[in-house]
């Protein structure tokens, strides 16, 4: 993937500047390690979390959980998903987010994606009522809801059902959902357990 | 390059919203969401005593913060270069467990993607991903 998209930048340039030859590459930068188009460790630019403050239109803005502000469009090729794969019109002001896209050269973000409140938990079940798990996160209760007909689980791999008998107290899970901001609970749409 | 095959996920780090809000910035102390970073289970030997790969079977070179590893996606041959800012996932949580895409299949927590990184190379949505790390 690297190598083409070297490859692509290599000859937008060379179109770009007028190029009309190309010249040999000394052998050594040849065989050079492969760039990155980000370093590892650092921030991406084509990447937004944080929580909406205000949308106008398509555009999104958006204060990061740092203090950073960032505008993100919304097109109609973005997918977005909150608890299941929806419509731009189910995000609202308050939701967190995080976004994938390409950063303009004005400084918007043009979205591809947007996942709206998603959240991806580790916990231990500490109780299960009708509906509902109570869950333990880094010494944290977190109340989860089943959506009934949206709700899977995964048991050890095997493909998700809307059965959750097997799941049990004190057992390890990990929870995919959608953090609800007025509560600060979750809804389920996935649970991965083992059995 | 020696590559070892599991299931990778996301976790969040660093200033966060909801349920991330109380995680911090990892083992490392540089964790953050939004950076190209990764948790590895075997980040020190303290790290290996709570992740314990190796109940699990799979036995890891200690790496500490900073190191970088690729990922690969085996559902899709995306991949991903980051670098080591936290310790987890706990592998030995859910020995045996086993993640597919058609017959690419892989077994065990290996590594988790702060979601800046994962996302560059699947949906958040999905959760767990089989993966091939290159630990060379």
């Amino acid at each position: 993937m690297t190598t083409k998209l070297d490859r692509r930048v290599f000859l937008t340039a060379a179109v770009l500047t007028g190029a009309t030859a190309v010249g040999s590459l000394d052998p050594a930068e040849a065989f050079a390690a492969p760039k990155f188009d980000v370093e590892p460790g650092a921030p991406d630019p084509n990447f937004v979390e944080g929580r909406i403050g205000t949308i106008t239109g398509t555009m999104l803005f958006v204060t990061g959980s740092d203090g950073v502000f960032n505008r993100v469009r919304v097109t109609g090729a973005t997918s977005v998903w909150k608890l299941t794969p929806t419509s731009f019109e189910k995000v609202a002001v308050g939701d967190g987010l995080y976004a994938r896209g390409v950063r303009m050269a004005d400084g918007v973000l043009a979205a591809e994606s947007l996942w709206v409140n998603i959240v991806n938990i580790e916990a231990h079940i500490s109780s299960i009522g009708r509906n509902v798990l109570h869950l333990e996160h880094h010494g944290s209760k977190i109340v989860a809801h089943v959506v009934p007909g949206t709700t899977a689980t995964v048991y050890n791999g095997t493909p998700a059902i809307s059965d959750m008998s097997l799941l049990k107290v004190g057992g390890h899970v990990k929870v995919i959902g959608a953090w609800i901001p007025d509560t600060n609970e979750i809804q389920i749409a996935t649970v991965y357990a083992g059995v | 390059m020696v590559a070892v095959r599991g299931e990778m996920s996301w976790f969040c780090c660093g200033n966060a919203w909801g349920p991330c809000g109380s995680t911090g910035h990892g083992a490392c102390g540089t964790c953050n969401s939004g950076s190209r970073q990764h948790a590895w289970p075997a980040a020190s030997q303290a790290c290996l005593d709570i992740t314990r790969p190796d109940l699990c079977g799979i036995g890891l070179t200690r790496r500490s913060c900073g190191f970088r590893h690729r990922t690969t996606n085996l559902c899709n041959g995306a991949a991903v270069t980051t670098s080591i800012a936290d310790c987890g996932p706990r592998t030995r949580s859910f020995c045996g467990e086993r993640s597919c895409c058609g017959a690419n299949c892989a077994s065990n927590r290996l590594i988790d993607l702060t979601p800046s990184a994962y996302s560059v190379i699947a949906s958040l949505s999905t959760g767990l991903r089989p993966v091939s790390v290159d630990v060379g």
